[in-house]
């Protein structure tokens, strides 16, 4: 931290003296401010390598420690900080406002390395619809499963919106409790009081407290939006807990107060009883043994309508205490589940295989004499049950069968085995009313012993071919689909292998438990749902249609990239044993610290909000200072008087393509004074190897191609890529030149092309960077383009790195021929790919286009030699 | 039940994160683990036990894994010592080269990686038992 402060002030400094240069701005020399440009670029192209890098640490494959998460951040700091120094330096007094965005997102980050967790100032309520698991930090663990259960998953749950942790804070706030808690936090964590006092100090605290008015209004808004939606005009409600980290790697099962068929003028008061239950003793003690601080604490609450059920009960998707059986247990009585969850009432109890058709192995039904019901005015109580109802059965076949494939797909969802509370319905509609991780412990860890010489008993298919794209362990029968028919019929729980990727594989997402395919891309849309889904996955295995046959049951470890012949249980074990990565405080760091880096929500640069003050995130304030800065620098001799007048001209081209060239130093004809430029009196050497392959034959030649509708609505509906470019949007195409040296920024159909580079007699100054990134059409055809960029700059010796469809390819140290060769292919490529991802509308494309430029390339060498 | 034919590694890292993530994957690998996060536990371990493999990181708060690998490594000669360490220690972590570290990696790393490494450490150990 303190080192933090230091460097900022000596920024400052630098900043401060700059300035002063800066208003005798006549006395900048043009070549200094294209200095400054260049360190822009260098920056931006850190900065989003950086982001790329942290962001790859949340896939699962590495080990980082809580070091990385703080260095990596401040480093992410120090290069934004840099980044907007140099742009002002560009830019004078023009943008002040980013001063003060930057400070704003860094202090986030900085609170949140401390240990202070910054809750986004998000909504006081959020609706179930538009949750999702990874706000849990905003809506809490119960909610955000229930969320993804929903809309993930597709499975039904009670209607209902979740109150969110920021409304915790704001109630605290608001009623000005703060001092108080600390103190009495305080005095407790010194052993001043017991937990028994603290809790009471607390409790009464709470209930003194009153809501905000804006937070009332909040409330009456989701009640009335609830209203609607389930079309009744008098609401009962269950009001539950859902604090931070429950549900996952704490239970707190059955601890934190719960409030059953509520009449909705009661949810205030139930809030608060809610709120305190947080502060109860046995929290306290809970809290104080799994090491989780008080800070930590932020209670959110779910709120749902109450569910009129005829049967419900506890489902889990292993038993407990024989996991080695492979058995579902089953729970269910007559009326609402609470009793059963809390012991008080007798149940029917199965045991079913997990296997489908998941036959029933055991059952015991049990007198069921009564039930425990919602009372008409609100709260329940128990009736007495129908004679003839008391000894039936209460669950049919069919709704065992459902409970159990439902119970399945959640489990493989969250890769661990489920405690799930369910209902039926009057209409006998299935309700997940909530699922968490079952916890197993010791029973585990005994059937996972001696693994690696377990599995060394197991024949293996194959191992080690392809690339893992989600990694996890799946066991199931192998179902080949070859056309879109054979999804319709894809059983629950089989691992589908196919020849290709495809994106339509996500209508089976829930049904498999893993994916093995023998060609694709780890970047490929079908490998961003696998990782939605968190399918096991591995693609590119060459083998897998030739190797696995039809029905047979394998097991999948996509850790170790092994394919095993038969059901390596042992391994599945393992899999549920392992600490899930996603709940470690690391992750959840890293996560936290990503919301401020990520996002991109400054997309277009035509809008009203491409503003300093829209950013929203240090990815915000790289994308504006990277547009405007690019701007500036083509406009820089209109508005700037320089010691060393550099007008800029236009260049004339046989290509339609508006290019504007300053040059620096000899890299244009001597003496020329008009505005336009011809191609024949650029003298720079990277250029005219650039311009000579952009303008080479055939290359351009190809017809702009319509956009089908399709890549149309994808370019509408794109708004949180990194890489959106906006096609109406047509920016500066600007080169700056020397004699030796060449930066070059297109901005060709819908992308930029970045190319920075020096060649000169001189082999070890000799390099060129080439930098292609964003696209029109849907992110699958964005990533073929760039798998085909990658593989064309491969075969061509660059160095190359593709993530998503940023591509980077860098070569250096040849001789001035060989240089000018490799920018010369650069030329062809950025003309070639210029319109590409309309057109590329499968997989194969990328060899046929791949076949077509080279083909491209090897006539044009025979008719024109080598670069020229 | 300790197998005598399966490697033993110790792992010492302050950071827990790293533990519990090492540990679980060496582990279903075939290897025998034993963790420690403070030094002067593991320490004591190895005054009682010897490992065919270490795994330490350099900079812990508290204590260092430099003095820690150089007494592992005149105790038991014999036992491959592969250091685990940000990237702000790497400078030390070159000088760790002499006192015969068998390698080093940079954190955060890749699972694959320290597997990698681990297997190559176990060759070692049977070419030079063998020899």
């Amino acid at each position: 931290m303190q080192s933090w402060v230091n460097l900022e002030q000596l920024f400052k400094w630098i900043y401060k003296t700059l300035l002063k240069r800066d208003n005798r701005h006549e006395g900048v020399t043009f070549a200094e401010l294209f200095q400054t440009f260049q360190m822009i670029l260098q920056l931006n192209n850190k900065i989003l390598e950086l982001i790329a890098d942290m962001g790859s640490k949340l896939g699962g494959d590495y080990v980082f420690d809580r070091q990385y998460v703080y260095s990596s951040s401040r480093q992410m700091g120090t290069l934004v900080y840099s980044l907007i120094y140099n742009f002002k330096t560009l830019t004078p007094k023009k943008y002040p406002d980013l001063d003060q965005v930057f400070r704003d997102i860094n202090h986030e980050i900085e609170e949140e390395l401390a240990g202070r967790m910054v809750i986004p100032r998000t909504e006081y309520v959020v609706p179930y619809d538009i949750a999702t698991g990874d706000i849990d930090d905003v809506v809490g663990g119960k909610n955000a499963h229930l969320a993804e259960i929903r809309n993930r998953l597709g499975l039904t749950v009670p209607e209902g919106f979740a109150i969110t942790t920021r409304a915790f804070q704001f109630f605290f706030d608001h009623n000005d409790f703060r001092f108080r808690l600390a103190e009495t936090l305080e005095a407790w964590e010194d052993n001043t009081i017991s937990s028994e006092q603290a809790s009471r100090t607390i409790t009464d605290m709470i209930s003194s407290g009153t809501p905000a008015p804006e937070f009332s209004r909040a409330i009456d808004k989701a009640l009335k939006q609830l209203q609607r939606k389930t079309d009744r005009r008098r609401l009962f409600l269950a009001i539950r807990s859902s604090a931070m980290g429950e549900d996952s790697e704490h239970t707190f099962a059955g601890q934190y107060l719960s409030y059953l068929n509520e009449p909705q003028q009661n949810l205030m008061q139930c809030y608060k009883g809610v709120l305190a239950s947080a502060y109860s003793p046995f929290a306290f003690e809970y809290r104080r043994q799994k090491g989780i601080t008080e800070h930590e604490v932020a209670m959110a609450v779910a709120c749902q309508t109450m569910i009129d059920a005829k049967v419900s009960g506890v489902l889990y998707s292993l038993d407990p205490m024989d996991p080695a059986r492979e058995v579902i247990v089953l729970s269910s009585a007559w009326g609402i589940g609470a009793p059963i969850v809390e012991g008080k009432t007798a149940a029917d109890r199965f045991m079913i295989s997990r296997e489908y058709p998941h036959r029933i192995q055991s059952l015991d039904i049990v007198r069921k004499d009564r039930r425990f019901v919602a009372k008409d005015g609100g709260g329940c109580e128990f009736q007495r049950v129908d004679e003839e109802m008391q000894t039936r059965m209460s669950l049919s076949e069919n709704q065992i069968s459902e409970l159990c494939e439902t119970a399945l797909a959640i489990e493989r969802y969250f890769k661990a085995p489920q405690d799930i509370e369910w209902a039926y319905d009057q209409q006998d509609r299935l309700y997940i009313l909530q699922a968490r991780p079952l916890k197993l412990g010791d029973q585990m860890a005994r059937a996972t012993c001696n693994l690696a010489t377990v599995t060394s008993q197991y024949p293996v298919i194959f191992s080690g071919k392809g690339i893992i794209v989600q990694t996890g362990i799946a066991t199931g029968k192998v179902f080949i689909v070859e056309k879109d028919d054979d999804l319709n019929r894809f059983p629950n729980g089989a691992i589908l292998v196919a020849k290709e990727t495809s994106p339509r594989y996500a209508k089976v997402a829930r049904k498999a438990s893993g994916i093995i395919t023998e060609v694709g891309s780890a970047t490929g849309h079908m490998a961003t749902i696998a990782r939605e889904f968190r399918i096991p996955t591995v693609v590119n295995t060459e083998v897998a249609t030739r190797l696995l046959k039809a029905g047979r049951e394998i097991t999948l470890d996509a850790q170790e990239n092994v394919v095993y012949d038969g059901r390596v249980k042992e391994l599945c074990y393992f899999g549920f044993m392992e600490e899930r990565f996603e709940e470690s405080y690391e992750y959840r760091l890293l996560r936290r610290v990503l919301k401020r880096i990520t996002p991109l929500t400054l997309v277009d640069p035509h809008a009203k909000n491409f503003t300093p003050q829209a950013c929203r995130s240090f990815h915000d304030i790289t994308r504006f200072i990277h547009e405007k800065a690019v701007e500036e620098l083509a406009n820089i001799n209109y508005h700037r008087r320089l010691r060393d007048e550099k007008p800029s001209r236009r260049l004339k081209l046989d290509i339609p393509l508006d290019l504007t060239i300053i040059d620096i130093k000899d890299g244009l004809v001597e003496n020329h004074h008009s505005k336009s430029l011809t191609r024949d009196q650029v003298l720079s050497i990277p250029m005219g190897a650039f311009l000579n392959g952009l303008c080479s034959p055939g290359i351009w030649s190809r017809e702009p191609m319509s956009v089908d509708f399709q890549s149309f609505m994808s370019s509408l509906t794109r708004t949180f890529s990194s890489n959106h470019v906006n096609p109406q949007y047509t920016g500066q195409n600007l080169a700056v030149i020397s004699k030796e040296y060449a930066n070059i920024n297109l901005r060709l159909g819908y992308h930029f092309n970045m190319i920075d580079a020096y060649i000169s007699e001189q082999i070890n100054d000799n390099y060129a960077y080439f930098r292609f990134l964003g696209g029109v059409t849907d992110s699958t055809r964005r990533s073929r383009r760039a798998r085909f960029i990658y593989d064309i700059l491969a075969q061509c010796d660059f160095s190359v790195d593709l993530r998503d469809d940023l591509v980077v390819g860098r070569i250096k140290k040849l001789d001035l021929t060989k240089m000018k060769k490799k920018v010369y292919i650069l030329g062809q490529l950025v003309g070639f790919t210029r319109q590409l991802d309309v057109m590329m509308t499968n997989d194969d494309q990328i060899g046929k286009f791949a076949e077509e430029f080279s083909g491209l390339i090897a006539t044009d060498e025979l008719m024109n030699g080598l670069g020229r | 039940m300790i197998d005598e034919a399966k490697t033993t590694i110790l792992i010492l890292d302050d950071e827990p994160i790293v533990l519990k993530r090492l540990g679980p994957a060496l582990e279903k690998a075939g290897y025998t683990v034993e963790m420690f996060s403070r030094s002067a536990d593991a320490f004591k371990r190895v005054e009682e036990a010897t490992f065919d493999i270490v795994i330490t990181d350099l900079k812990m708060e508290g204590l260092d894994g430099m003095q820690f690998l150089t007494h592992v490594k005149e105790r038991w000669p014999g036992t491959e010592v592969i250091v685990i360490t940000g990237f702000a220690t790497m400078d030390t972590a070159k000088e760790s080269f002499q006192k015969g570290v068998f390698n080093f990696l940079a954190k955060p790393f890749k699972l694959g990686e320290i597997l990698e490494t681990v297997k190559k450490a176990e060759k070692k150990i049977r070419q030079d038992s063998a020899a």
